[in-house]
């Protein structure tokens, strides 16, 4: 365990803005659910009557569980429980993976294992600041609950709940990290099994099979009953768990060689198939796009699901009056339902065409670009490689989230399908600042691409309260995409404006490219 | 035109620094060029201009006849390219790789392929994040020997390779001088080029500090003796091709000509040797003494 307290140090050196983000927007989260809830159903009877068509809309069931108590501490418990739990539980992943395995995988844990570091000290490092990070933001949601007006002692329980969401799939990829050589494979396996646990939950609380969630941290979460009887024993529960799969996840690690797995690689082929270099960006963003649109396509048929009931769960004057304004007075509430939620997915579809956008950029930084340059492949060829499947990605999981949404709502493909897909030119807006930011200014693409986009989602979140208007909020191209559902006019004018936004941009971007140095990030 | 690289007077700059000051480098058609120098010197940012991935501030360059910015791709079909530090795809196998550069070249010579790749000991079916540093250093090497190209273009190509692979490396080099190619090879080791090529340049602050064949600067290639003795050795300091001799008691240091060495060795074995360690001169001291040749 030498040196486990310098690699503490380094891991939150090297995520100093990443870990403050986190734990502050999780742990503002809470309180500001408690408050929405709170003006949304102001009396006893809104809520019991919001609660009992939720426990009647299956989609609810597996998205979010049972409601234990209809009292606004219950409410916000139910709407956050799993969420935060999924929330905890990715980012935590994440940064156990990528402190554990990769580090190994690119030879910076080989650099510092021949100093005076214990064999055991990168994982216990990892898994201290995690652990921490988690049991932080789980503290800090506390005083603005209590705040809120909810009781301590349950709010301190439903803060140690969301904490232990993100510890046991820390866990669980301290574990995986042991397992294969590849980090990416790690990543995929311990996201795997939390996708597993997930559902395993969400059939014991939708298919009323109670007693399965005992079987799930995702029940775990909830079991704990903050706000409607206080079950602290359970705590316990999962704080074994996390203790047994750490310590199976250190003695994994003894029986291997560093940058080793315990799943020996397979061989590939001895020969290839690949004869240019739109061959290979298929081959490197396949898998990438594959697991979104399965992704999103999983999101949309739960939306549609969802939505069935919400034409009577969301019957309170407040959301029919908030209906009326969004989408006029005959607006049906589960088009106002879909209309807001695919504002918000496509811009998650835009981080997903982003990851696409900015592959050559990876390969430029990784150095390989230089090997394939340096043979008849063009600059412009290689470029648009990689830029072709950022165009083609947004199509693919906007049409696989209308579509699916629209079978699963009342199987009219079309009508949500079209909606989605006028999100198209938005995305393509941010493909083409990012293709700009790689011609021009490569080291800092992929940062400023990222920052914008979640400058765009700011933006939004500003307007949803009213405190952006005009000129500011005309900056996102999101703001621009008629809302089709709702009968907004299909004027193809502002999405001819922004495809042709997009394309310029993306043009200027490309010219830049080919005057510039290839810029490797060694 | 009779060379395949020819830059004159190439100047590079990043912000600040001054990668390239005015270096000149000369690669005839058919020759093994070594291109030597210190880390930093310069040699990669040239290779990079070479290769069109960036372009010079100011001089002038021409490779294969061409402008290396304006016509890369078509130039690109008539070179192949070995990088210091070789990153591959980490999902592809390295028979993947190889056969992927091959195919953009306009395919590889299959039986060839098959047989540097039994030379090399490379197992081609495992993914390359698999493979270490000298295993990927071999696959750029298998892709480029087995390609059918004009000039090979090879930075620091040994760096991870063990003394067996780098015999056979030296082989390959060989045998492409044989077939009429032309190699330019950038290294920081001497006796890799001394073994191989016809003339070198050495480089230094992005300067061209010397050019020319092995036998003129034969000058540099001094070996460094250091000897413990039983009886003294008189007749050293006399010995032509003897220099910088230092006494130090029952210790000896001096700088021996490589034409000098039997007549050296054979002074010492008569005043009797407790120990003996010879070496080559390392780049550094040839710098160094580059340099204070020229402010004498």
């Amino acid at each position: 365990m030498t040196g486990t307290w310098a690699l503490i140090r380094l891991i939150v050196r090297r995520d100093r803005v990443l870990l403050p983000v986190w734990i502050a927007i999780t742990a503002l989260l809470p309180a500001g659910i408690a408050s929405a809830t709170a003006d949304l159903y102001a009396d006893q009877a809104a809520r019991d009557s919001f609660a009992t068509a939720s426990a009647s809309n299956p989609a609810q069931l597996a998205m979010r569980g049972p409601i234990y108590d209809a009292s606004v501490g219950g409410l916000t418990a139910w709407t956050l429980g799993s969420s935060l739990a999924l929330i905890g539980g990715l980012v935590s992943i994440l940064l156990v993976i990528r402190h554990t395995r990769v580090e190994e995988e690119t030879g910076r844990r080989e650099l510092l294992s021949s100093g005076v570091i214990g064999r055991h000290a990168p994982l216990a490092g990892a898994l201290a600041v995690v652990l921490a990070a988690n049991l932080l933001l789980g503290l800090l949601s506390v005083p603005a609950l209590v705040a809120n007006g909810l009781p301590a002692g349950s709010s301190l329980l439903f803060g140690l709940s969301a904490a232990t969401g993100g510890w046991v799939f820390a866990a669980v990829a301290a574990v995986t990290a042991q397992l294969t050589a590849a980090s990416g494979t790690a990543r995929e396996l311990a996201i795997g099994v939390g996708g597993l646990l997930f559902a395993l939950r969400a059939l014991a609380d939708a298919g009323g099979i109670g007693w399965l969630a005992w079987l799930s941290p995702f029940g775990w979460v909830r079991l704990t009953k903050p706000y409607a009887g206080d079950q602290w024993w359970v705590l316990g529960l999962v704080a074994v768990f996390v203790a047994v799969l750490a310590a199976a996840a250190f003695a994994l690690s003894t029986r291997r060689d560093v940058a080793g797995g315990l799943v020996p690689a397979r061989p590939g082929p001895a020969a290839g198939t690949l004869t240019g270099p739109f061959g290979l960006a298929a081959r490197l963003h396949r898998d990438t796009l594959a697991g979104f649109a399965i992704g999103f396509g999983l999101m949309g048929a739960l939306l549609g699901v969802a939505a069935r009931g919400l034409d009577t769960q969301l019957d309170t004057p407040q959301f029919r009056e908030l209906a009326a304004t969004i989408g006029g007075a005959d607006a049906r509430i589960s088009d106002v339902f879909f209309t807001f939620v695919m504002y918000v997915l496509s811009q998650l579809v835009a981080g997903a065409a982003l990851v696409s956008a900015l592959g050559a950029r990876g390969e430029e930084a990784a150095g390989r670009a230089e090997l394939l340059l340096s043979t008849p492949v063009g600059r412009l060829r290689w470029a648009l490689s990689h830029l072709v499947f950022a165009i083609v990605s947004p199509v693919l999981l906007l049409g696989a989230l209308g579509a699916a949404a629209g079978l699963a709502y009342d199987g009219d493909v079309a009508r949500v399908t079209v909606a989605t897909l006028a999100y198209l030119p938005a995305v393509w807006t941010v493909v083409g600042i990012a293709t700009l930011m790689f011609g021009m200014l490569p080291r800092l693409a992929a940062a400023l691409s990222w920052t914008m986009l979640g400058l765009f989602l700011a933006v939004d979140l500003l307007a949803e309260f009213k405190l952006a208007t005009g000129i500011i909020l005309d900056l996102s191209p999101f703001v621009h995409v008629p809302a089709l559902l709702l009968g907004g006019a299909s004027s193809s004018a502002a999405l001819l404006g922004l495809t042709v936004m997009a394309v310029a941009l993306a043009t200027v971007g490309l010219a830049f490219l080919r005057r510039r140095d290839l810029m490797p990030s060694a | 035109m009779n060379a395949a690289v020819h830059a004159d007077g190439l100047v590079k700059t990043f912000g600040q620094t001054k990668a390239l000051d005015g270096l000149d480098l000369t690669v005839k058609t058919g020759e093994v060029h070594g291109f030597l120098g210190p880390n930093g010197a310069g040699k990669t940012t040239t290779i990079r201009i070479l290769l069109g991935q960036m372009r010079a501030d100011g001089g002038r360059i021409s490779l294969l006849g061409g402008d290396p910015w304006h016509e890369a791709t078509e130039l690109h079909r008539r070179l192949t390219y070995v990088p210091g530090d070789v990153t591959l795809w980490p999902s592809l196998t390295g028979g993947e790789v190889i056969d992927l550069l091959g195919r953009v070249r306009g395919g590889l010579d299959p039986r060839r392929r098959a047989e540097l790749l039994e030379r090399f000991e490379l197992d081609p079916r495992k993914k390359c994040r698999t493979y270490s540093k000298g295993n990927r250093q071999k696959v750029a090497l298998v892709a480029a020997f087995a390609s059918d190209v004009e000039l090979l273009i090879l930075d620091e190509p040994t760096a991870g390779l063990d003394p067996l692979m780098e015999a056979v490396f030296n082989e390959c080099v060989l045998r492409e001088k044989r077939d009429g190619r032309t190699v330019l090879l950038s290294s920081h080791i001497l006796s890799e080029v001394e073994t191989l090529c016809d003339r070198v340049s050495i480089i230094r602050a992005g300067r061209t500090v010397e050019s020319g064949s092995l036998a003129d600067l034969r000058h540099l290639t001094r070996t460094s003796v250091t000897a413990e003795l039983i009886g003294p050795a008189l007749g050293l300091a006399a010995l032509p091709g003897v220099h910088d001799l230092t006494v130090d008691g029952a210790r000896l240091r001096c700088q021996v000509d490589g034409d000098a060495l039997t007549a050296v060795l054979a002074e010492l074995a008569r005043a009797g040797v407790r120990t003996l360690t010879t070496q080559p001169p390392t780049l550094e001291e040839l710098f160094l003494r580059h340099y204070e040749g020229a402010a004498r």
